[in-house]
C-alpha cells in the first residue's frame, strides 16, 4: 500500500523539523543569555551618568538644553522601527510593524513631514509592503548591536533635531520587562525626558546666598565642575540620549531572542505531537495490511482444501 | 580614598565597564589640556576632550585613547564615562581622515550647528593625532 510509504516518509520529515527547530531553540537560548549579558553590562553606564545628572541637580544648576525642550510645533515626526533581521521568532515582528504602522497614521493626520527609519530586514520588507516610504534602512544590527553604531543614528537624529529639521522623534521596539514579558511599544525619544533631576531646594539655597550654601551641604556633595555645570550638562544630555537610544537597542535583540526561544520551543513540541499521531496512524495503517492478507491466505487454503 | 592605596580607576563605557584598576596616578585628556588625579583629589566633575589618558603604576605607564565624556572624583574613586576606550594602536589613521574631512565638509547655518562641526572636528583631530597623522 502506498498510504503506509507516504505516512513514513511523512513522519521521517517532521524528525528533520523537529532536530532544526530543537538546534534553533538551543541557539536562541546561548545568544539570549549572552545578549542578556551585555544589556547587564549597559546599566553600569546609564547608573553612572544618572549620577552625575544627580550631582548637577543638587549643585543648582539650571537643567536645559535644546534636546529637553519640546518645538512649540510639531510638523515633523521622524519614527525609527526596530526589527529582526530574521523570521522564526513568533510575533515579535509583526507586533513592532502593527504598532509602527499605527502611530504613523496617527503621525500623518497632525504633522506633515518626518522620515521613516527602519532596522532589521523583517521590517524593511513588511513596512515596504504597507506602502510606507523608508528614507534609511539598517541591517548591520544582530544579537549584538555596537554602540559605534548606535551613536551614528543617535548624532543624527540629535543633529536634525537640534537643527529644527525634525520636531518629534520616536521610536518603535519590543521593551524588555522581565524574562517572561517583552511587549511592542512606540516612545517618544525627542523631546528628551530621560534626565530626572531631583527637584530640591538646590535651587533656593543658590539663590539665598552663597556662604549658606557650603555651610548647608555635605562634603560629598561639594563636587568641584570643570569648566562649569552647565557646559557639563551640555555634554550630559546627548551622552544620556545616545545611552538611551542604545539601550532601545539591546532591549529589542534581547526580546528577539527570547521570542525566538519561544517560538521554537513550541515548534519543537508541535512536532513532536504531530510525529505521535502519525506513528499511530502508520501502525494502524500497517496492522490492518498484515491482518487483511492473513485473511488472503486463509481464504485461499479453505477454497484449496 | 586614602592616600597609600592609589587611585581607584574605573572606565565605564556604554557597552560594559572597561577598566577596573588601582594605580598611582590618572593623567586625563581634558577640554582644555591635561589633568593629573593623585590620591586624595577633592571631589571633582570634569568634561573630557579628546585624546590619551595615562595610568601610571609603579614605573609602569599605561595608555588609553578617550574618546569624550564625562570624568567624576569621588572620595572612593575616579569613575570615567566615554564612549570608547580604545588602545592607542587600533585608532585607525584612515578613518581619522575620513571623520576629518567629513567634518570640514559641514557647512553650518545656526549655532548649535556650528558647535556639533566644532566637536567633530576636535575629534576627529584628535584622533588623528593619536594615529600619528599630524
Amino acid at each position: 500500500m502506498a498510504n503506509i510509504r507516504q505516512l513514513d516518509k511523512r513522519r521521517k520529515s517532521v524528525r528533520n523539523i523537529r532536530k532544526i527547530t530543537r538546534t534553533m531553540e538551543l541557539i536562541a537560548t546561548a545568544r539570549f543569555k549572552k545578549a542578556m549579558d551585555r544589556a547587564a553590562a549597559a546599566t553600569d553606564y546609564t547608573k553612572r551618568i544618572t549620577q552625575i545628572v544627580q550631582d548637577l541637580g543638587k549643585s543648582g544648576t539650571d537643567v536645559s538644553h535644546p534636546l529637553l525642550q519640546a518645538h512649540e510645533t510639531v510638523k515633523a515626526v521622524d519614527m525609527l522601527v526596530l526589527t529582526a533581521n530574521r523570521g522564526l521568532c513568533g510575533g515579535y515582528n509583526g507586533s513592532v510593524v502593527r504598532a509602527a504602522t499605527q502611530r504613523r497614521q496617527e503621525i500623518q493626520e497632525q504633522a506633515d513631514a518626518g522620515q521613516t527609519l527602519a532596522s532589521g530586514k523583517r521590517g524593511i520588507s513588511a513596512l515596504r509592503f504597507a506602502g510606507i516610504p523608508l528614507e534609511k534602512t539598517y541591517t548591520e544590527f544582530e544579537d549584538q548591536p555596537s554602540f559605534d553604531a548606535v551613536a551614528k543614528i543617535a548624532d543624527e537624529l540629535i543633529t536634525r533635531y537640534i537643527t529644527g529639521q525634525v520636531d518629534r522623534v520616536d521610536v518603535a521596539y519590543t521593551r524588555f520587562v522581565s524574562s517572561s514579558k517583552q511587549i511592542a511599544v512606540v516612545e517618544t525619544l525627542l523631546p528628551f525626558a530621560g534626565i530626572e533631576v531631583p527637584a530640591k531646594d538646590a535651587t533656593k539655597e543658590a539663590a539665598s546666598g552663597a556662604g549658606s550654601k557650603v555651610e548647608g551641604s555635605s562634603i560629598r556633595d561639594d563636587y568641584e565642575f570643570l569648566p562649569s555645570a552647565g557646559a557639563i550638562l551640555e555634554e550630559v544630555v546627548p551622552a544620556s540620549f545616545r545611552a538611551r537610544l542604545f539601550k532601545c537597542f539591546l532591549d529589542a535583540a534581547v526580546s528577539e531572542q527570547i521570542a525566538r526561544m519561544i517560538a521554537m520551543k513550541s515548534a519543537t513540541e508541535n512536532a513532536g505531537d504531530l510525529i505521535k499521531s502519525l506513528s499511530r496512524t502508520f501502525n494502524r495503517a500497517r496492522q490492518s495490511k498484515i491482518t487483511q492478507e492473513i485473511m488472503e491466505i486463509i481464504g485461499g487454503v479453505e477454497a484449496l482444501g | 580614598m586614602s592616600e597609600s592605596s592609589g587611585v581607584h580607576c574605573v572606565v565605564v563605557t556604554p557597552e560594559k565597564t572597561e577598566l577596573d584598576t588601582q594605580c598611582d596616578s590618572i593623567n586625563l585628556p581634558m577640554f582644555d589640556g591635561e589633568f593629573g588625579i593623585l590620591p586624595g583629589r577633592a571631589p571633582m566633575v570634569g568634561r573630557l576632550g579628546f585624546g590619551i589618558m595615562k595610568l601610571k603604576n609603579g614605573g609602569k605607564e599605561e595608555r588609553w585613547f578617550v574618546d569624550g565624556g564625562f570624568v567624576q572624583v569621588t572620595r572612593d574613586g575616579v569613575y570615567i564615562l566615554t564612549d570608547r576606550l580604545l588602545k592607542p594602536e587600533s585608532v585607525s589613521k584612515a578613518e581619522a581622515e575620513e571623520d576629518l574631512r567629513k567634518a570640514t565638509e559641514l557647512k553650518p547655518t545656526t549655532a548649535e550647528a556650528a558647535a556639533l562641526r566644532d566637536r567633530a572636528l576636535a575629534q576627529a583631530r584628535a584622533k588623528l593625532r593619536v594615529a600619528g597623522g599630524v
